[in-house]
């Protein structure tokens, strides 16, 4: 308040100053931020008489009209003021001549000149050109205003009350306000230049008359949007419905339960150890979101774009819940190492009550996931035993290749999400025993050292575990022949080279592409005199004993060849290939590999 | 079978396996100037790491982390190279192609998890704002930044460079085009550099070199320490932004999907094939990319019964042979069993092709008006049906067939001596595994391409 009495400019000449210097000091901010927000609100006054004026305008009859009104309207509101002031203040002026010149500019430039300029503006150039040439010229001008507001000769002209040629001591315009026009000139540009949206869509194709057609839709293929109660609906009965993605998604509730619990006493307590803790649990369970993600998409039908459907996506998803752990190893053991060097005193009295906590859940979690680990284990070597049983069934004369042979020691349980999940569940055991151990040996014999020891143990331990995983999850991605099969496979084309009719074949590809599709192709030559459906029938019967179940055969006879060769080359290549022929002629036969 | 564990090799340590294949790549000199860079980049990181610990500061962290995902492209790099030089071994069919991919993959989505890493951090340091010491923050972002572009810009990575360039472009990317769309407008000598579209490795280290300087002048001016955690929250953001994409379209290949933008191309072949005379139903088409950019795919053709499968496998093959390179083509009739009248003839005439070899052909002399698209002649006076099969090729005749006791030629074809003794001696001598089988086809006279698959030397689009 004594703020509001000390008047740094000097006396105040009218009522009406004073009154505005109050509210603005009543706001609390600085005199020329005061200025700043008379400005802005002149500004929004400006905008909404300009909304109101093209309605007025009509009304009225003419923008004119309008505007000669609007001038009458503030002359006759201001009248009041100027007559009490003049009655009440004594008059500083002089000469009222003297004050003709700047009279006549104002009235000029704000009435007549705006207006004008303003009319011709708008209806001789487009909108928004307009508003993006005007906003220059609005800087711009600001900007010499600016300059030259000290200058003699402007002196003239808005010399209203002040002795002209006063040497002023004036704001300068400094290279802040010069950049920042530029600046505002820059953006102005910008914001009004017309946008140039909408080029992302794909070019399809062309229509009839030759037009080009896009396609704006991002993936068109895949869904249609759903409501969101429903989406959630449809999903839980999915969750639910599957064994994998049922047990994940318990797990996932219970998990953040405790987190939520942790969080919320953390909270209460106000214990940043445990809020910190309820963050990392939170942080883990973005692993198990994920798995029950790609454990709920990898039963999605098969589209265009996903032709074998989406069962790999938990291959993916297990590599990725590989990578996560390798990385939370890897951060552990830069933690313990940077601790075994420096170790820290630690406050052990919370830590026991939230770790025994974090492994009964993970506990709880273990149980669960490693029923299902084995589960999932026996039922493909169950499945596969069934495979080789009918096998047999089929086919009597191989009768005698190996039956007992074990699956790979990691590769047997194939779901490597549900496995992925379970390492990570592992790896959060693991690291509640290392603190419950390490808590213990503290506090019974203050050893601080074993808190290091027990993180790079347990980072040693995950970085060995989750190996397993990558490895396999790699060979799969990697389009690997499935280990697995490698010796049905074998067998199956070593029988597959005694058909009658069978010349060789080529490019045998063979790989898993998601837990319960193998995929195969080959190609295959025959002599001609033998029909293609039945060798495709015996190819087939074969490999699916193999344990192949997505095959595709290519059967070629010499005439395909022939076909080829007359289809795809040109002249000059059989000008080549008949040069060649002639330098080989004199090649002995039967030198080549056959 | 014992025979395969019989011939294995001894089982060599990893390392030697590694040193080995290494052996494969130090003939490069390429290789020698990544492990340059290699080398430089683990001290860089390792300066930085202890910069970061004496600041205390995680923006510079998340940034370090940005280096370190270098060090990851410098290895995928590296890996490209080996790709190149290795051949498909029988147990990975395809070749090695798809390790590149899934090193991309594999180095995006660490960088991600770095980043969620940085995440879950800044949020336990939004709890406890720690002191940020500003001593080496400004030359640990500066040392980054310019190690970063140094690298970024010095060393031709090719698959990140595909990767970057046929991925989806990051949110970054977009604001930033959008940004310099407007930029260009009023300054068009920008356009070359900003314009298509900025390499997203270049703007993130450039944009969080900026949230790094922002950081420190903020802290030395104001001491206000949270703009570190909310920095390194950006920098974290900004990393998801730039590699999502990337993993998105690598892990797409990864999955065995149909790209996008080749799905229009297919459509129009699969349509021709559908409409080639005698088919009739084109079915379990996979179509998925092998590497970046080479296509392989399979598909089963129903045909009419009395229809001839070779010709139309040919048609087929010839078809879908320009976009997809690695093709398998069943064709299935149905009730096939059941002999009917029209396949009498058609058998016959299918086996009358082996008469042909023997009478010799003018040779070379009509090939000029022959037109190489179709096999079938072709009537001048009346329009013709678009394939009428049935009827020997007339690009058959290519005189070739005479010697069909000769020496195979072709490059497929030729260099089987050396691959395939050396795969009897390593033990792997169940013949029927691996993409070297190709020169054990009985035909003699196929031409080399359509021999065995050579995918090795194939340019990438």
């Amino acid at each position: 308040m004594a703020k509001m009495a000390e008047h740094p400019e000097g006396h105040h000449d009218s009522a009406l100053t004073h009154m505005l210097y109050t509210a603005i000091a009543f706001l609390g901010v600085a005199d020329h931020k005061g200025g700043v927000l008379l400005l802005v609100l002149a500004l929004c006054c400006k905008v909404g008489f300009h909304t109101a004026s093209r309605k007025l305008s009509l009304d009225v009859g003419g923008a004119k009209r309008l505007q000669a009104l609007s001038h009458l309207v503030s002359v006759l509101l201001l009248c009041p003021w100027v007559i009490v002031l003049s009655v009440t203040t004594e008059s500083k002026v002089e000469s009222w001549f003297s004050l003709i010149t700047p009279f006549t500019t104002v009235i000029f430039f704000v009435m007549i000149l705006d207006f004008y300029v303003d009319a011709i503006c708008s209806v001789k150039i487009e909108v928004n050109k307009c508003a993006r040439y005007g906003s220059f010229t609005v800087f711009i001008s600001a900007l010499l205003f600016g300059n030259f507001w000290t200058h003699p000769i402007t002196d003239q002209l808005r010399a209203m009350n002040r002795a002209a040629h006063q040497e002023s001591t004036e704001h300068v315009l400094s290279g802040g306000v010069v950049v920042s026009a530029i600046f505002f000139i820059l953006s102005a540009n910008i914001l009004s230049s017309p946008s140039k949206r909408g080029q992302k869509g794909t070019l399809i194709g062309y229509s009839p008359e030759g037009t080009p057609l896009y396609n704006f839709m991002g993936d068109a293929f895949q869904h249609t949007s759903q409501s969101i109660p429903r989406f959630i609906k449809e999903s839980l009965k999915q969750i639910l419905e599957e064994n994998d993605s049922r047990q994940i998604f318990y797990f996932l509730c219970l998990n953040l339960l405790f987190t939520f619990v942790e969080l919320f006493y953390g909270v209460l307590t106000n214990s940043l150890g445990l809020i910190s803790d309820g963050f990392h649990m939170l942080f883990d369970c973005s692993a198990l979101v994920m798995g029950l993600f790609a454990a709920l998409m990898s039963r999605w039908k098969a589209t265009r774009i996903f032709s074998y459907g989406y069962g790999r996506i938990e291959i993916l998803s297990g590599f990725i819940n590989g990578l996560f752990l390798m990385v939370i190893a890897f951060f552990v053991f830069m933690e313990s190492v940077a601790r075994l060097i420096d170790p820290p005193e630690l406050d052990t009295h919370m830590l026991t009550p939230v770790s025994v906590g974090g492994l009964i859940v993970n506990l709880i979690g273990i149980c669960a996931f490693s029923h299902a680990h084995n589960h999932t284990h026996g039922a493909s070597q169950g499945s596969c035993h069934s495979s080789d049983h009918s096998h047999s069934h089929h086919t009597h004369s191989h009768s005698d290749h190996g039956h007992g042979h074990s699956h790979g020691p990691a590769g047997g349980g194939m779901n490597a999400n549900m496995r992925g999940v379970f390492l990570h569940v592992l790896a959060d055991t693991l690291g509640s025993v290392g603190v419950i151990v390490s808590t213990i040996l503290i506090e019974q014999f203050g050893w601080f050292i074993a808190d290091p020891l027990c993180s790079l143990f347990i980072a040693i331990l995950i970085f060995l575990s989750v190996i397993p995983l990558i490895k396999d999850a790699c060979q799969v991605l990697l389009l690997r022949l499935p280990p697995e099969y490698e010796k049905e496979l074998h067998l199956a084309l070593e029988k597959i080279q005694k058909i009658e009719g069978l010349i060789s074949y080529r490019d045998p590809h063979f790989w898993r592409h998601s837990a319960n599709i193998v995929a195969g192709t080959i190609h295959i030559q025959v002599t001609s005199d033998v029909l293609e459906q039945r060798i495709v029938q015996q190819v087939t019967g074969i490999l699916k004993d193999a344990g192949v179940n997505n095959l595709t055969i290519q059967v070629e006879k010499e005439a395909y060849f022939q076909h080829m060769s007359g289809l795809s080359t040109g002249f000059h290549d059989v000008l080549a290939m008949t040069k060649q022929m002639e330098s080989m002629k004199y090649y002995k036969d039967g030198t080549y590999i056959m | 079978m014992g025979t395969i564990h019989l011939f294995r090799k001894p089982q060599r340590s990893f390392f030697g396996k590694l040193l080995q294949e290494f052996g494969l790549v130090a003939a490069d000199r390429r290789t020698w100037k990544i492990l340059l860079f290699g080398v430089i980049n683990l001290t860089c990181t390792g300066f930085l790491l202890m910069w970061c610990s004496s600041t205390n500061s995680i923006a510079l962290t998340a940034y370090t982390y940005l280096t370190i995902f270098d060090l990851f492209s410098l290895m995928t790099c590296l890996i490209s190279y080996w790709v190149m030089m290795r051949k498909p071994s029988p147990v990975y069919s395809f070749g090695f192609e798809r390790l590149e991919v899934l090193a991309v993959f594999a180095s995006t989505v660490l960088a991600q998890l770095g980043a969620l890493f940085i995440l879950k951090e800044s949020v336990e340091r939004f709890l406890e704002q720690p002191e940020i010491h500003t001593g080496r923050l400004l030359v640990g972002t500066f040392v980054a930044l310019s190690f970063n572009l140094f690298t970024m810009l010095s060393i031709r990575n090719k698959p990140f460079a595909y990767v970057s360039e046929a991925a989806s472009t990051s949110w970054l990317q977009e604001h930033v085009a959008d940004l310099s769309r407007s930029v260009c407008g009023i300054i068009p000598g920008l356009s070359s550099v900003f314009l298509p579209r900025m390499n997203p490795f270049v703007l993130i280290d450039l944009a969080g070199a900026f949230a790094l300087c922002i950081t420190y002048m903020l802290i030395e001016i104001n001491n206000y320490f949270a703009v570190d955690t909310a920095s390194a929250i950006a920098i974290a953001l900004m990393t998801f932004g730039t590699m999502y994409p990337m993993s998105v379209y690598s892990g797409k290949v990864l999955l065995q999907t149909t790209p996008p933008h080749v799905i229009g191309q297919l459509d129009k072949l699969l349509r021709e094939v559908s409409t080639l005379d005698g088919v009739l139903e084109v079915r379990n088409e996979h179509f998925w990319t092998l590497g970046f950019g080479s296509l392989a795919g399979s598909v089963h053709v129903r045909i009419r019964r009395d229809a001839n499968e070779q010709m139309v496998l040919a048609h087929v093959t010839n078809r879908l042979y320009t976009l997809v390179s690695t093709l398998t083509v069943q064709i299935f009739k149905d009730d096939w069993i059941r002999p009917s009248l029209p396949s009498g003839p058609v058998a016959a005439n299918v086996l009358n092709f082996s008469d042909h070899h023997i009478i010799p052909m003018p040779p070379l002399k009509g090939i000029d008006e022959l037109n190489p698209v179709t096999s079938t002649p072709t009537k001048p006076s009346s329009p013709p049906p678009e394939f009428s099969f049935n009827t020997p090729g007339k690009n058959v005749n290519p005189v070739i067939l005479l010697n069909t006791q000769t020496r195979p030629y072709g490059l497929g074809l030729n260099h089987g001596h050396i691959p395939y003794s050396s795969m009897v001696n390593q033990g792997l001598g169940v013949p029927g595994i691996g993409a070297t089988q190709g020169f054990r086809t009985g035909f003699t006279n196929i031409p080399g391409r359509y021999g065995t698959n050579n995918r090795i030397g194939q340019p990438r689009p």
